[in-house]
Formats: C-alpha cells, sequence, structure tokens
C-alpha cells in the first residue's frame, strides 16, 4: 500500500492544478496563474533535459537554444506570412488553393515605421476591401516543434564524437552563435526589441460554454499544463521502452554499449531530436502566451535556471525533475519579497538567487539524485527485502561501489 | 556576392576534402587525426586540385603543409573580401589594419592569459570550470572596491594582488569543499559533476557580487599614466609619442595605457609562472600530476594539495586578467560571461589541458575578433556578432580536429573521454 504513496500523492497533485483555476479566487488570480503557466514551461524544459543528460548522459547546455528555435520559428511564421484573396502585387507571393500566399517584407525596421510593411501598404491601396487571413497559430506551434526535432537531429548528428566538456561547451557555444544572430539580424527577428507574436487563441476561445477573452490565463493554463502532461507520457513511455534503457546504456558506458550491439549513434541522435523537440514545443506555446520573444531568453540565466531546477528535482527522474521545476518556480517567486534587518534594506530579488545557487551547489554534492527522487524512492522500495535494499547500499554507497572508469584519474 | 560565392564554393570543397582525406586515411588504415583538418584546408584553398593532390600523394604530409595550406586559406579569404568590397575601410587604410591588429594582437594576449587558468584547471584536475568568468569578474570588482570605495589612494598594484589573494582563498575553498570529494569516489559521476558544480559556483558567485555590488557599471582609474614623451625628436612620423592616457606608434597605432600595462603585467606573469612550472619543485609536482596521478603519489606528492593548488592559481590567473581590465572597461557582475566563453574557445583551440596552446590559440583569437570587428561592413552588426567569432572558431576546431592544436592524446583519453 505505501508503495502506491507516490503515485497518489502525485494524482492529487495533478488534480490540484487541474482545478487549482477554478477555485482560486483572490485578487492576485493573474499573477498566480502567470507563475504557474511560467512554472508549466520551466517543468517540460527541466524534464526533457533531465531526458537528455540525466537518462542518456549527454550534457547540452544548448537547451534554451533549442526552445528558442521553437519560439522564433512561430514567431516568424506568423509574423511575415499571411494569405490574401487578392494579389497584392508589392510583396514576393505565391498561388495557393486559389487564395495567394503573401510573404510580407519589411520596410524599415524601426517602430516607427513599422506600418510600412508592403502588406498594409497593399490594405491601404485597397481601402478596406479585403480582407487578410494571418497564419493559425497551432500550425506555428507545430512548425516550431518540427524545426527544433530538425535542429536538434542536426547537432545531434554533429556532437556525435563529442562528450562530457567538449559536449557542454559545443552547444554552449551553438546556444550563444544562435543569441548573437538573433540579436544582429535586426530587419528579420527586430533583435532586441523583440517580435510581437498573437496571443495563443487570437479570437478567443469557448470552452464547455464559457467563453474567454484572448488575454484570459486559462486556455494557456491548461494548454501548458496539456503539453507538460504529454511530455511526461511521452517520456515515461520512451524511458520504460526498449529506448530508455539503450539510453542509459549509453550513459554508463557507450563502448560497452556499442559492443553489446547498442546502436549507439542511432539512439544518441534520437534522444536529442525528441528532447529539443520538446524544448521547441514549449518556447512556441510560451512565446504565443507572453506575445513577445527577444534573444534574452537565451542568457546563460535561463539555462542555469533549468540545470539548477532539474539538478535539484532529481536530475535521473523525468517528473521530480518537473515536480521540482514547478515547485522551485513557485518558491522564487514567493522569497521575492524584499524586507529590512536592523535598517539594512535586503533586496531579496537578487539573494533568492544566491540561496537558489548554494542550495544547488549543496544538492550536487550531498544529494546527487536531487530532493525529490529519493523521496519517490524511498517508498518505492517499500516490500523489497531489506538484504536487497542492504545489498544496493553496499554497492552504490560512498567509496564502496566500483567506480566509473572515466573519473578523472 | 562575389564574397559569398567564393565562401560557399570553399565551404563545399572543405566538406568534400575533409570527407574524401578521411575515408582515405580510413582505407589505408592510417593516423586519422590530421586527415579532417588538412583535407578541409586542401579543398577549401585550392579546390578539387588540392585535394586530388592530397589524394595521390595520401601518406605525405608535414606540419609545414598542414599550416601552409591553413595560411593560404585565410590569405584566400582576405583577398576575397577585399575584391568583393574595395571600399572598406580594412582594404583602404593601411593605419587602420596595423592599429586593428596591435590592439587584436594585446587584448589575445590578455584573453591567452586569462584561458591559461582554465587550461591550467583542465590538465590537472580534468574538469572545465564553468566559473573561470566569474572569477575574471571579481578581480575586477575587487580592484574598484578597494581602490575606490574600501581604502581610498591605496596604490593600485596593491590592489591588484590584494584582489589575486583573493581570488586565489576563494578557488582553494571551494576547491577542497566540492571537488576534492571526486577524487575520493564519494561522487558517481565525476565529469558531470565537474561541470554542474562549478556552473552552481558561477551562478552564485555572480549574484553575490550583485547583491552586494548592485547592478550599475563601475570603473577603476588608470593605474598608470605614461609621461608626455616622444622619440626620434624631430622626425617624421615620430616613431613614439605618449601622452597621458595613450601611446600612439609612428601616428597610426594607439594604444591606450589600460591595454599596454594589462598586456605588459600578463607577459611578466605568464613568465612567472613559466619559470614555477619549469624550474621549481612545485611546479613539477603540479606537472607530474598532470601526466600521471598514481605515479607522481607514488613519488612522494600529494595529488589532493596540487588539485588545489592548481584551481587556486587558475581562478588566480582570471581574476588577475579581470583586475587588469577593470581600468579599461566598465564593469558588471554579469561582465564574466564573454570572456569566460573566449578561454573555452581557446583551450579548445589550441589543446585542452596545453599552456603554450592557450597562449597561442589567444593571440589568434584576439586576431579574428579584431578583424571581424573592423571588417564586417555595418558596424552595429559586428558589433552585435563579437560573441559568434569565437563561437564559429571553436565549431570549427570541434569539428575538424577535435584535440586543437596542440593537444595532447592522453589529455583527451583520460580526462575528456574522447
Amino acid at each position: 500500500m505505501r508503495k502506491q504513496i507516490p503515485n497518489i500523492a502525485g494524482g492529487l497533485f495533478l488534480i490540484f492544478l487541474l482545478i487549482f483555476p477554478l477555485i482560486y479566487g483572490r485578487a492576485d488570480y493573474d499573477y498566480i496563474m502567470h507563475i504557474l503557466i511560467t512554472g508549466f514551461f520551466y517543468a517540460i524544459l527541466a524534464a526533457s533535459w533531465s531526458m537528455l543528460s540525466g537518462y542518456a548522459g549527454q550534457f547540452s547546455f544548448g537547451h534554451m537554444g533549442f526552445m528558442a528555435i521553437g519560439a522564433y520559428t512561430t514567431g516568424l511564421f506568423c509574423h511575415y506570412i499571411y494569405i490574401s484573396p487578392e494579389p497584392t502585387g508589392l510583396c514576393w507571393e505565391t498561388g495557393f488553393f486559389g487564395q495567394w500566399l503573401v510573404v510580407v517584407n519589411p520596410i524599415g525596421v524601426t517602430s516607427t515605421t513599422l506600418t510600412q510593411d508592403c502588406l498594409r501598404q497593399a490594405l491601404a491601396g485597397w481601402g478596406g476591401g479585403v480582407e487578410v487571413t494571418s497564419m493559425p497559430v497551432p500550425l506555428g506551434i507545430l512548425l516550431g516543434t518540427i524545426m527544433g526535432g530538425i535542429a536538434g537531429f542536426l547537432i545531434g548528428m554533429l556532437v556525435l564524437r563529442l562528450r562530457a566538456a567538449y559536449l557542454a561547451l559545443f552547444t554552449l557555444g551553438f546556444s550563444e552563435i544562435l543569441k548573437a544572430t538573433i540579436s544582429a539580424e535586426i530587419d528579420i527577428t527586430r533583435g532586441q526589441a523583440g517580435l510581437e507574436l498573437p496571443p495563443l487563441y487570437p479570437n478567443g476561445v469557448t470552452w464547455f460554454g464559457s467563453y474567454f477573452e484572448p488575454t484570459d490565463k486559462i486556455p494557456p493554463y491548461y494548454t501548458m499544463l496539456a503539453l507538460l502532461i504529454v511530455c511526461l507520457l511521452i517520456l515515461t513511455w520512451l524511458a520504460r521502452s526498449k529506448f530508455g534503457l539503450f539510453v542509459r546504456a549509453l550513459r554508463e558506458d557507450q563502448d560497452a554499449a556499442a559492443a553489446l550491439g547498442v546502436n549507439t549513434v542511432r539512439y544518441k541522435v534520437l534522444v536529442f531530436t525528441i528532447t529539443c523537440a520538446m524544448a521547441a514545443a514549449a518556447g512556441a506555446v510560451q512565446g504565443h502566451y507572453v506575445q513577445i520573444i527577444t534573444p534574452n531568453m537565451l542568457f546563460l540565466l535561463q539555462m542555469s535556471l533549468v540545470v539548477a531546477m532539474a539538478v535539484i528535482g532529481g536530475i535521473e527522474n523525468f517528473v521530480a525533475a518537473a515536480i521540482g521545476a514547478i515547485l522551485l518556480q513557485v518558491a522564487l517567486e514567493l522569497l521575492r519579497n524584499s524586507f529590512v534587518i536592523g535598517g539594512i534594506e535586503v533586496d531579496m530579488t537578487i539573494w533568492r538567487l544566491v540561496f537558489f545557487g548554494i542550495l544547488l551547489m549543496v544538492t550536487l554534492r550531498f544529494f546527487r539524485n536531487g530532493l525529490i527522487a529519493p523521496v519517490i524512492h524511498y517508498f518505492r522500495r517499500e516490500g523489497v527485502a531489506e538484504e536487497t535494499v542492504a545489498k544496493r547500499a553496499t554497492l552504490t554507497g560512498p567509496g564502496g561501489g566500483p567506480h566509473r572508469a572515466e573519473a578523472p584519474d | 556576392m562575389l564574397f559569398w560565392g567564393v565562401i560557399v564554393w570553399m565551404i563545399v570543397w572543405g566538406v568534400a576534402g575533409s570527407i574524401l582525406i578521411k575515408r582515405r586515411y580510413l582505407a589505408r588504415d592510417l593516423d586519422t587525426s590530421n586527415a579532417n583538418f588538412v583535407g578541409a584546408m586542401a579543398g577549401a584553398s585550392l579546390g578539387p586540385v588540392g585535394i586530388a593532390a592530397l589524394w595521390t600523394k595520401t601518406p605525405k604530409s608535414s606540419n609545414f603543409l598542414i599550416v601552409g595550406l591553413g595560411l593560404l586559406t585565410v590569405l584566400l579569404v582576405a583577398v576575397t573580401f577585399s575584391f568583393a568590397d574595395p571600399e572598406n575601410i580594412c582594404v583602404t587604410s593601411g593605419g587602420f589594419v596595423a592599429s586593428q591588429f596591435v590592439n587584436g594582437l594585446i587584448i589575445g594576449i590578455i584573453y591567452g592569459f586569462m584561458a591559461l587558468g582554465l587550461s591550467l584547471i583542465f590538465s590537472i584536475l580534468g574538469v572545465v570550470s564553468f566559473a573561470h568568468g566569474e572569477f575574471y569578474m571579481i578581480g575586477g570588482m575587487l580592484v574598484y572596491f578597494i581602490t575606490a570605495v574600501w581604502i581610498p589612494g591605496v596604490p593600485p598594484l596593491l590592489a591588484v594582488m590584494g584582489a589575486c589573494a583573493i581570488a586565489f582563498v576563494i578557488g582553494a575553498v571551494f576547491e577542497r569543499l566540492m571537488l576534492t570529494p571526486m577524487y575520493h569516489g564519494k561522487i558517481d559521476r565525476p565529469v558531470e559533476y565537474g561541470i554542474l558544480v562549478t556552473f552552481g559556483l558561477a551562478f552564485t558567485l555572480q549574484y553575490f557580487v550583485q547583491a552586494l555590488a548592485g547592478a550599475n557599471p563601475v570603473k577603476a582609474q588608470r593605474f598608470l599614466s605614461f609621461p608626455r614623451w616622444s622619440w626620434p625628436e624631430g622626425a617624421d612620423p615620430v616613431w613614439i609619442k605618449t601622452s597621458r592616457g595613450s601611446m600612439t606608434l609612428f601616428e597610426q597605432v594607439s594604444i591606450s595605457s589600460p591595454r599596454f600595462t594589462a598586456a605588459i603585467t600578463c607577459i611578466l606573469v605568464l613568465l612567472a609562472l613559466l619559470y614555477l612550472l619549469h624550474r621549481t619543485w612545485t611546479g613539477k609536482a603540479l606537472r607530474a600530476v598532470s601526466q600521471d596521478r598514481e605515479a607522481a603519489a607514488i613519488a612522494g606528492i600529494n595529488p589532493d594539495r596540487m588539485n588545489m593548488l592548481a584551481f587556486a592559481l587558475g581562478g588566480m590567473i582570471a581574476a588577475l586578467a579581470g583586475a587588469l581590465l577593470v581600468q579599461a572597461f566598465s564593469w558588471l557582475p554579469q561582465v564574466g560571461a564573454i570572456p569566460a566563453m573566449r578561454s573555452f574557445v581557446i583551450v579548445v583551440l589550441g589543446g585542452l589541458g596545453s599552456l603554450p596552446g592557450a597562449f597561442v590559440g589567444g593571440i589568434m583569437v584576439g586576431l579574428v575578433e579584431a578583424a571581424g570587428t573592423g571588417c564586417v561592413p555595418d558596424p552595429q552588426k559586428a558589433a552585435s556578432y563579437i560573441p559568434a567569432y569565437g563561437m564559429i572558431v571553436l565549431t570549427l576546431t570541434l569539428l575538424l580536429r577535435p584535440t586543437g592544436m596542440f593537444g595532447r592524446r592522453f589529455a583527451s583519453g583520460a580526462h575528456g573521454q574522447f
């Protein structure tokens, strides 16, 4: 019975998250909802990153880069491509099932000349007689996910030979190049000014008879939660199948795995593709939710947050990583309030991150499975014979077990 | 248009050469560590002719050939650039090129020096310190606080030494608390642990400094003002002329006092470091540990102490670079990220764990960045792309010759698990 406690607790937590928006009614409703949506966003990133690094042992610091690829793909797609019933004669366009697919070229990059792109000029010429349709948001998110997957595939192919520190440096470099490119190509991405995206549901949405405005928090909340659950289900399914076994073999000893017949190339590339596609999907949805994307989301701080959340939750257990991400996001927001001790004002917006960093290091040093995963393991171990537990403890305990061959000298 | 056409041509033949020559070497059962690089360079510089020549004379390739082909490729890019954009300041003004070159060299020396610290840490601990940029930041911050806030009027030399000492202590304490357990089998996966825990240190240090110092940029006074002086008298052009803040060579190349002092100090400290590593017992012990831990321990060297010394020294070197540059740039808690990236690029380019490689790589990266910032037509774009130039070098190195220029085989075997 006690073995089921993690499942029951997880189920209760999920039900709580599902009904929370319906029962919560205080004045800071929108703020709390925003924190939770961001928490789910980080949870997807942390879970997919823990699959990539904890399960498969591929330490990538470029996860935010793939997230940005997803966000910018859907952003550029929704920003530049329209469907018009009439040819504009100004833009680059092509026939498309009796309509015209218009690719807008922006003229001028500053905000004062925003209204001057070729489609707006054409619209002004028509004088309101023609309605252009923008691209559907779900298609943009799908494209973003696919682009993230393709980028993950390519990067996975490139880093096949690289391990450990080299892999971390290479992926960090990839993320930095992407950030520099996005910041520099102002005429396309608008650089630091940020690219505006349409909301997740541009015309509002009607669920169960009630209508929600595009700015309401409930639709993005459930969308992000659904995406998180889908990602976790896929990851669970993968981890329990042959795939999970193979990538863990890859992590422990690549050469031995290859010798035993695991197609290491294939599984390395696959795990990159899948997790990067997940990160891209999260980025695309988040981009449509906050409605503006800037290259600043590629800052190393963002990546450190994801890493810290995954490590504190439990890097080898993606469910724990996801829960850790949600809880930490909430905790970080709760700690935001500054206070005064003895006449000195303590600016908690910064100090909370210091404590967070110290917590990260302490967790790494003393709880290598994170803080949440061991709790799950504790209950899971109930019912296993005590000798087995003791034997496992001596095998993996400090100083006892076999160390990995790759230990530095 | 011409430029990009030639670049695409070079990339296509470079990729083809890299793949073909590698296959050729594999089929002949030869050492393939150079095959990728030499094939790519031959393809890029000479096109199909170069690949064919290399293919027919397969086992023959010397270091001269490799370096020569690499230089030829760079030269070809430069010539194409000058034909494609004859109006560019890099083509028309020799003085501009000279001053960019000298400034690139100076900044390259400083970054090479900083990368040396990272390389030292890696060669002995087998850990890439992701907190290197934060040591750099701390060095600069401490110098600013010592000279401007805590003890105003203190000579800058003392402030720099104080900053180095504090960084040394931070490095030593962190190593003892967090990294030593790695070597006693208390950590399950040391390589990944090393990456993550230094990452955590970087995060903590950065926000700790931000919490204490605030997020406003600070800048220290310049340490040294030149005397007014020119030499030789009455010559045209004057060879050397100094004013308080800068020095002008041949009335073309201007070097500011902070950069000059920083580069000279870096070279002096580098010489001291080389003396330490090659002529003293401690230095020999450090090098012994980097070659073989167990053998060194048998010979009576305490590897744990050497680890601590290496990490502290590496952190101190980064802090020294920061302490010298705080007079040249304005300083923020986030300032460490870009030099840290550069150091990563440099150590990979030079070969992880190789000390001369770090220095040569630093100069190369400095020159590449100077060329990239000076010659790209749109200055705003050029400035935004600064972090990318180094990363392109890094990517090319990892793809073509992952051991870097002076990479040691065993360093990649035991440490980086290549």
